[in-house]
């Protein structure tokens, strides 16, 4: 019969492609677990990935440092950089919401679930400021763990790179011992430059942020935010905020800080209005940086305000 | 074509074997959720939605050829095709649960409503735990198959639904009860292989009667055929082009094993009973400007699908006429429907939170009806502005403008202009949104 024969065929082929199957899973991991293969989200946390993996990690950024992390395409790159993964670094705490499960989700890869130890959620490792948004409207972007943009801090940044440096080591045993004493230096190191930016720094300034995306300046450097340029966490500047803004700050000196990707409009209003110098700074260092990266971006942020 | 049964039914029992099997394996490792993963647990959202529908001029309700096999449900016999009322409509809103099972399985259930209906739209799981970059979902489900096909309402461009996918398709697009599995290769560039075997109940490619009742001792040619009666498969591609760029192409097509339909005229059944097949393309380009609030991107998609109906005929009187008594049998034949439609749209973000968009669509480029003595119909068309504002993330307002050139059966034209003004809100927790 023609359809027995169809049949046969049909098996047969079914049969290549299940041993075609088992040998990719056979051979794939065993392959991959030369290096470990890191995505991180953002490109702070890159360079600290970077910095501790040495020669030992391959690591991909996927969000571009001029753009903000919190809208971002769950792209088919993405996915596919997700899928061979063997580690993704998020910074967490609702900041890449709106596109990484997505990313996540398509990228069939186990080793990356939530849940894994392959998957590391930097929120988790350090303790957050409490987020405007948990008494504010539930309007906006809704930061309900707290305010995730701790990038900002490098005193966090390094309690992370320990916390990173044990999990890459867990990950790949061969190598703890090496990525743990690069992440103790690398700690080191950040608490070292924090101390000395400070220290140049005029003390007692005060700033304006667009977002709440600058608020851990004030865990080390002698800043206190006085203001948003948002009325809400992802909500625009309005006319009708800004003016309250003025007015509550009129006669009063200070910065204001907002990231390159954000409108400057809302900056160069109070520039007007109040004679406050204004500033655009990266919130991220560029998206191939190590730890130097990141060092240069604490200097950025440091010299944008008067120094001594 | 009995053979078929044949082949689905062991690839269907390998396939369940396989959903079943591998996740037990997985659970034999070990699996623990560290502290601090708050990703555990049920997510709701709701999205409301309003529409205000004003038919400015009528034209022809159904292009040529596709009337068939296509029913609006919420049609109140004045024949415009979108299920609105001249004036305030509520829309077709949507209430989501999302949950997941450890790293295991991913639950939704979604259920659509509008002011008469309440339907599951969607009720799956999702394997998060299969080795090689294989994943299985299973149950009912919006088909992977092209682009649009598998998005919801709020995720949509334009306010309403490509006619190549409404009329090719169905009223809901291809939305079926089943099972899909798709592998992921381990490429720079994505590459996602996949397969859905599917029930077969979807108006346009895959309509189910079932048996009928015999009349005068004629039987009907329609008899009851088991499932799963509809296969699909997908391929998507999509290259890493930078931070600025990304790019989906996909390559997709189907075939249903029973297409049957029954029309009752005034004193006969007409019955179909065949098989369909179908087969489309579809890309999407978006570009990121950096800017903030979508100002300066782009958003540009595609698509285009064929579907052949290949049937046979036979009619049955159910009354005595001029041509018979009850049970007389007729327009016995055998004849193939071959059909297309393609539509492009782009959407550019003109301002922070503004955004405009075109959609060109052609429907029936190809649109050969085989029924009687066979016709050729001409090709139906339709033109569409929109205007969106988000003034906050979850919310949107469009307003819309389309011009249908519809062509009836007879070879003549008219346009039918409409507006639509649209407000869609997003409450809860809501999901991350696709590419």
């Amino acid at each position: 019969m023609s359809f027995s024969k169809t049949r046969t065929r049909i098996t047969r082929t079914l049969a290549a492609v299940a041993s075609v199957a088992a040998l990719t899973f056979i051979l794939l991991p065993a392959q991959a677990a030369a290096g470990l293969n890191i995505v991180a989200t953002t490109s702070s946390l890159g360079a600290l990935a970077r910095e501790i993996g040495g020669d030992e990690a391959e690591v991909r950024v996927l969000a571009p440092p001029d753009r903000d992390a919190h809208y971002l395409d769950a792209r088919p790159s993405f996915m596919a950089a997700l899928r061979r993964a063997d580690m993704l670094l998020e910074l967490g705490a609702g900041l890449e919401e709106g596109w990484l499960p997505a990313a996540q989700r398509g990228a069939n890869n186990r080793a990356i679930n939530s849940g894994q130890p392959g998957h590391f959620r930097a929120a988790d490792k350090v303790e957050l400021r409490r987020s405007i948004t948990m008494d504010g409207p539930n309007m906006g972007h809704v930061h309900e763990e707290g305010n995730p943009h701790f990038n900002a801090d490098p005193l966090r940044m390094a309690e992370l790179a320990l916390a990173l440096g044990q999990r890459m080591g867990e990950l790949r045993p061969d190598h703890a011992e090496a990525f743990v004493q690069r992440a103790e230096a690398a700690a080191e190191r950040l608490r070292e430059h924090a101390e000395k930016l400070a220290e140049r720094v005029e003390p007692d300034q005060r700033i304006v942020v667009y977002h709440e995306d600058l608020d851990y300046l004030e865990e080390w450097l002698p800043v206190e935010i006085v203001g948003y340029l948002e009325p809400a966490p992802g909500i625009p500047p309005t006319a009708r905020h800004l003016r309250s803004l003025v007015d509550d700050l009129e006669g009063t000196e200070g910065t204001v800080l907002y990231a390159e990707f954000q409108p400057p409009r809302g900056a160069e209003f109070l520039e007007r209005n109040l004679g406050w110098p204004t500033h655009a700074v990266p919130l991220d260092p560029p998206a191939d940086s190590g730890l130097d990266g990141y060092l240069e971006l604490m200097r950025t942020w440091a010299q944008a305000l008067p120094q001594r | 074509m009995p053979h078929n049964t044949h082949l689905l039914r062991p690839a269907l029992g390998g396939l369940t074997a396989l959903a079943l099997a591998v996740p037990t394996a997985a659970t034999a490792q070990q699996w623990e959720t560290r502290a601090g993963d708050r990703n555990w647990g049920l997510d709701i959202s709701l999205i409301l939605e309003g529409v205000y529908y004003n038919e400015m001029s009528r034209g022809i309700s159904d292009p040529a050829g596709f009337d068939d096999g296509h029913d609006h449900g919420h049609d109140h016999g004045n024949g415009h095709d979108h299920g609105f009322d001249d004036g305030f409509n509520l829309g077709h809103s949507e209430l989501v649960f999302e949950a997941n099972l450890g790293d295991l399985f991913d639950g939704v259930l979604m259920i659509g409503f509008d002011e008469d209906h309440v339907e599951v739209e969607e009720a799956y799981l999702t394997t998060r735990a299969l080795p090689g970059g294989f994943q299985v979902k299973a149950g009912k489900f919006l088909s992977d198959i092209g682009y649009i096909n598998s998005r919801h309402v709020h995720d949509w461009d334009f306010v309403d639904r490509p006619l190549v996918n409404e009329y090719l398709f169905g009223d809901h697009g291809l939305q079926e009860t089943g099972v899909q599995a798709t592998w992921l290769a381990p490429t720079e560039t994505y590459t996602q292989l996949g397969v859905e075997l599917l029930q077969g109940e979807t108006s346009g490619i895959a309509n189910y009667e079932g048996s009928q009742s015999a009349r005068n001792g004629q039987e009907r040619i329609l008899s009851d055929r088991s499932g799963p009666r509809l296969i699909t498969a997908f391929a998507k591609f999509g290259p890493d082009l930078g931070p600025d760029h990304a790019a989906q192409f996909g390559i997709s097509g189907g075939y249903a094993r029973s297409f049957q339909k029954t029309d009752e005229h005034s004193t006969r059944f007409e019955d179909w009973d065949g098989s369909a097949w179908f087969a489309g393309l579809d890309a999407v380009y978006k570009y990121s400007s950096g800017r903030a609030y979508g100002h300066g991107d782009w958003r540009l998609q595609g698509e285009y699908f064929y579907r052949e109906i290949d049937v046979d005929r036979r009619d049955v009187n159910f009354e005595a006429d001029g041509n018979g008594p009850e049970g007389f049998v007729r327009n016995e034949q055998s004849f193939k429907n071959k059909q297309d439609g393609l539509y492009v749209q782009g959407v550019y973000g003109f301002a922070p939170r503004w955004e405009a968009g075109l959609r060109a669509e052609a429907l029936g480029l190809t649109n050969d009806v085989g029924r009687g003595d066979g016709e050729s119909f001409g090709t139906s068309y339709r033109q569409t502005a929109q205007v969106t504002f988000r003034p906050v993330e979850p919310v949107f307002l469009r307003a819309q403008l389309s011009q249908n050139d519809f062509v009836d059966e007879h070879g003549d034209r008219d346009r039918g202009l409409e507006f639509m003004l649209q407000l869609n809100v997003a409450l809860g927790a809501h999901g991350a949104h696709r590419f």
